[in-house]
C-alpha cells in the first residue's frame, strides 16, 4: 500500500510523465485527490479502522486526563497530571528509585514473571497434553488442580513465605502457581478439542506415541494453548505487586507499593504505565513468536 | 477560612459546656487504631466513645502500621486515625485533610531493635552485611536510618528490608533476619526466640529522636461535628486516665485485646508512656494556642529527614506542621 503511493511523489511522477508522453500528466491537484482516495481507501478497512478507534479513544483518555488535573477538578496528590507523571518517569530513570534505576527495577520483575511463567509454560504444557490425550493421567491430576484452581494465589503467599522465606524463591513461586492453572486448563481443552480424525488417520499410518504428539497435537492445539499462555501470564501480572510487596528491594511491584506508602502517586501511576507496557510488549512477542512457529493459525487468533 | 472554623470549633465546644442545643450529629464514627499498646485499647475495650456518643455507631478498625493508615486517610475511610510522626509529616506535607489533636502515646520500648543472640552483633558495625528488617515509612525505619547516620554506618552496607511486624516475626522464626527494629506485641515474640534488645526508642528519644503517635481527625469530621470531636477526646482522656490509675486491670485488658499472657501485656505497657491530657497542651508535647510545640519541631525534623531521603518531595514548611497541631479541642475540654 504504502510503496504504491509513494511512486507517486511529486519527482518520481513528473519523470514518470516526462519519460513516457503517451502519460498525461499528473499535476499535484489531482495527485492530492489520488492520495486522498486511497486514504479513505485504507480507512474503510477493518483493521486500520480499528487502530484510528483505538488511537482516538486513549487520545481521549489523556485529554480527559489533562483536563481534571489541569483544571484542578482532581486532587494532584491523588491523581498527578501527565507532566509531574513524565517527570517521575525521567527522574527514576536517571536518578532511580530508592537505590535501583527504573531500568533495574524493570529487569528485577521481568526477570521474576518470566521465570515464574516460563517454569509453569514447562509443567503446565506437557502436564496438560498428557492429561488431554490420556483420561488415566487426567485422572490422577484433576481433583488437585480442580481444587487449587480457585483458591486466591495470595492466601498461598503467607504459607509459600513460611516454607521458601521471604527471599526470591517464595516470589517466584507465587508468580509460578498464578500462571499455572490457566495453561493447564487451556492446553487439556486445545488436546481435547483436536479433530479425532486426524489422530485416527495418524495412527492407522502407524505413528508412534512421540509422533502423534509432535505431528497432530502439538501443531493441532498449539494456537489454543498459546491463548492460554497469554491469558496465564496476564493472571502472573496480576499477582507481582503483592509478590514484592514482602522483603523486596526491587521491582517495579515493589516501587509502586513503597510509592504508595510515602504518597507519591505520581511514581505509583509512573510504575502501573511502565508494567502495563511491558506486558502489551511481552504479549505481542507471544503472538509474533506463535505466527513464526505457527503460521497455519492465520489471524483468527491474533 | 481557618480562623472562622476555629472560632465555629470553639463556639461549638463552649455551647457544649454551657448545655445549650448540639449540633446535628454523625450516624457513624470510625476509629482507626494501630496495631499497638497504648491506651487507646483500653478505651476501645471499655466502650468509653461510645458512652459518649449514645445514638451513634462506633466503628473501630484496626490498622497495621502507619503506611496503612494514610491510605486509609487518604481514601477518606476513617473519621480518627492515629500516626506515628514520620507518615505523620508525610500526610501533612502532601496536603492530606487532617488534624493532630491529642498525644496518643510516646515510644519507649515498647518499640524496640532486636537482635540475633547468636548472630554475635555487639554494635552498629557489626550490622554489616547483615539483614535487618523494618516497616519502611514508619518511626522505626526513621530511626533505624537516623541511628546509623549517627554512628557515621552506611546503610548499604547492609541488606535492609521493608517487613510488617507481623511478617518480621515469621522472617525471623525462620532465620531469614538478623536484625529487627519494629514493635509490640510482635517484638515479644522474637525476644523469646534468640532475640534481645539492642536498642530502643527511648533511649533514641534521649539522643533527641523522640517517636510518637498522634491521634487524629479528618478536617471534614472536625469542620462539621467540632462538639464530637470533643466527646471523643474526653472518651480517650479517660481511658488515658484509666490506664495511669489502674495499671493492674489495664494489663488484664491489654492482654486480652491482643490474645497475651499477662505478663507481656505488663512488659509492653512499661515500655510506652502515656501522656495525661492536661499535660498533652504543654510545650514539650502538642504546645498551648500560642506557645511553642514540641511535636511540631520533632515534625520539622522528621520531614526535613525524609525530605534527605528524597520520600517526600518537596522540603516540607513548619508553618504546615504548627497548622496540623491543633491543641484548641484539648484545651477547650480542659477549660
Amino acid at each position: 500500500m504504502n510503496s504504491v503511493t509513494e511512486t507517486f511523489d511529486n519527482n518520481s511522477a513528473s519523470e514518470l510523465a516526462g519519460m513516457h508522453n503517451a502519460f498525461p500528466k499528473i499535476s499535484n491537484n489531482e495527485l492530492l485527490a489520488i492520495r486522498l482516495v486511497r486514504f479513505k481507501q485504507w480507512l474503510r478497512q477493518e483493521k486500520s479502522t480499528a487502530f484510528l478507534t483505538s488511537s482516538m479513544s486513549v487520545a481521549v483518555m489523556f485529554l480527559a486526563w489533562i483536563l481534571v488535573t489541569e483544571t484542578g477538578l482532581a486532587n494532584p496528590l491523588f491523581l498527578p497530571g501527565p507532566v509531574a507523571v513524565f517527570n517521575a518517569f525521567i527522574s527514576a530513570a536517571t536518578e532511580g528509585y530508592q537505590g535501583s534505576t527504573l531500568l533495574e527495577h524493570v529487569a528485577t520483575s521481568l526477570y521474576r514473571i518470566l521465570s515464574g511463567f516460563g517454569l509453569a509454560c514447562l509443567l503446565g504444557i506437557p502436564l496438560g497434553i498428557s492429561m488431554g490425550m490420556s483420561k488415566r493421567v487426567h485422572a490422577i491430576f484433576n481433583p488437585f488442580i480442580e481444587f487449587y484452581r480457585p483458591l486466591p494465589p495470595l492466601g498461598l503467599y503467607t504459607l509459600l513465605v513460611m516454607w521458601l522465606g521471604i527471599g526470591e524463591e517464595s516470589k517466584l513461586a507465587l508468580l509460578f502457581l498464578a500462571g499455572l492453572p490457566g495453561i493447564i486448563i487451556a492446553t487439556i481443552q486445545a488436546v481435547r478439542d483436536i479433530n479425532p480424525t486426524y489422530v485416527r488417520a495418524a495412527r492407522s499410518l502407524g505413528a508412534t506415541r512421540m509422533q502423534l504428539i509432535r505431528e497432530v497435537y502439538l501443531p493441532g492445539a498449539g494456537p489454543t494453548i498459546l491463548t492460554g499462555m497469554r491469558i496465564s501470564l496476564g493472571f502472573v501480572y496480576t499477582v507481582l505487586v503483592a509478590a514484592e510487596i514482602v522483603a523486596a528491594t526491587a521491582g517495579i511491584g515493589w516501587m509502586i507499593w513503597d510509592a504508595a506508602k510515602f504518597l507519591l502517586s505520581d511514581i505509583v501511576i509512573m510504575g502501573l504505565i511502565v508494567l502495563g507496557i511491558t506486558g502489551i510488549l511481552l504479549d505481542l512477542v507471544m503472538r509474533l513468536i506463535g505466527r513464526a512457529l505457527m503460521p497455519w493459525t492465520g489471524r483468527s487468533h491474533s | 477560612m481557618k480562623k472562622s472554623i476555629k472560632s465555629i470549633t470553639l463556639g461549638a465546644c463552649l455551647s457544649i459546656l454551657s448545655g445549650t442545643v448540639l449540633a446535628e450529629k454523625p450516624e457513624t464514627v470510625t476509629v482507626g487504631y494501630l496495631n499497638l499498646v497504648n491506651a487507646q485499647l483500653v478505651t476501645k475495650s471499655l466502650g468509653l466513645v461510645q458512652k459518649e456518643m449514645p445514638g451513634v455507631e462506633v466503628k473501630y478498625i484496626k490498622v497495621g502500621g502507619g503506611g496503612d493508615m494514610l491510605r486509609a486517610i487518604a481514601a477518606d475511610q476513617v473519621d480518627f486515625g492515629g500516626l506515628g510522626n514520620p507518615p505523620s509529616a508525610i500526610g501533612v506535607t502532601r496536603g492530606l485533610p487532617i488534624q493532630g489533636i491529642m498525644v496518643l502515646n510516646m515510644l519507649d520500648y515498647v518499640e524496640s531493635m532486636a537482635v540475633r543472640t547468636s548472630a554475635g552483633i555487639k554494635g552498629f558495625k557489626d550490622l554489616k552485611g547483615k539483614t535487618i528488617a523494618a516497616p519502611f515509612g514508619s518511626t522505626t525505619h526513621y530511626l533505624l536510618l537516623n541511628a546509623l547516620a549517627d554512628e557515621g554506618i552506611d546503610p548499604a552496607s547492609m541488606k535492609i528490608i521493608d517487613l510488617r511486624p507481623n511478617d518480621i516475626a515469621l522472617a525471623w522464626s525462620r532465620g531469614d533476619i538478623d536484625a529487627a527494629w519494629f514493635w509490640e506485641p510482635a517484638l515479644g515474640k522474637v525476644l523469646k526466640d534468640d532475640g534481645h534488645l539492642f536498642m530502643t526508642s527511648g533511649i533514641m528519644a534521649s539522643r533527641g529522636y523522640p517517636t510518637w503517635d498522634v491521634g487524629i481527625v479528618m478536617d471534614e469530621f472536625a469542620k462539621k461535628y467540632p462538639d464530637y470531636v470533643s466527646k471523643f477526646l474526653k472518651a480517650e482522656c479517660a481511658g488515658i486516665d484509666y490506664w495511669l490509675n489502674n495499671p493492674g486491670k489495664t494489663a488484664e485488658i491489654i492482654a486480652q485485646e491482643l490474645g497475651l499472657s499477662l505478663e507481656d501485656a505488663t512488659r509492653m505497657m512499661k515500655g510506652t508512656e502515656m501522656i495525661p491530657c492536661d499535660k498533652q497542651i504543654t510545650a514539650q508535647y502538642l504546645g498551648g494556642t500560642g506557645t511553642s510545640s514540641g511535636f511540631v519541631d520533632t515534625l520539622v525534623s522528621t520531614g526535613d529527614f525524609l525530605y534527605s531521603q528524597k520520600r517526600l518531595p518537596m522540603k516540607p514548611s513548619a508553618e504546615k506542621f504548627k497548622n496540623f497541631i491543633k491543641p484548641e479541642y484539648l484545651e477547650s475540654i480542659l477549660k
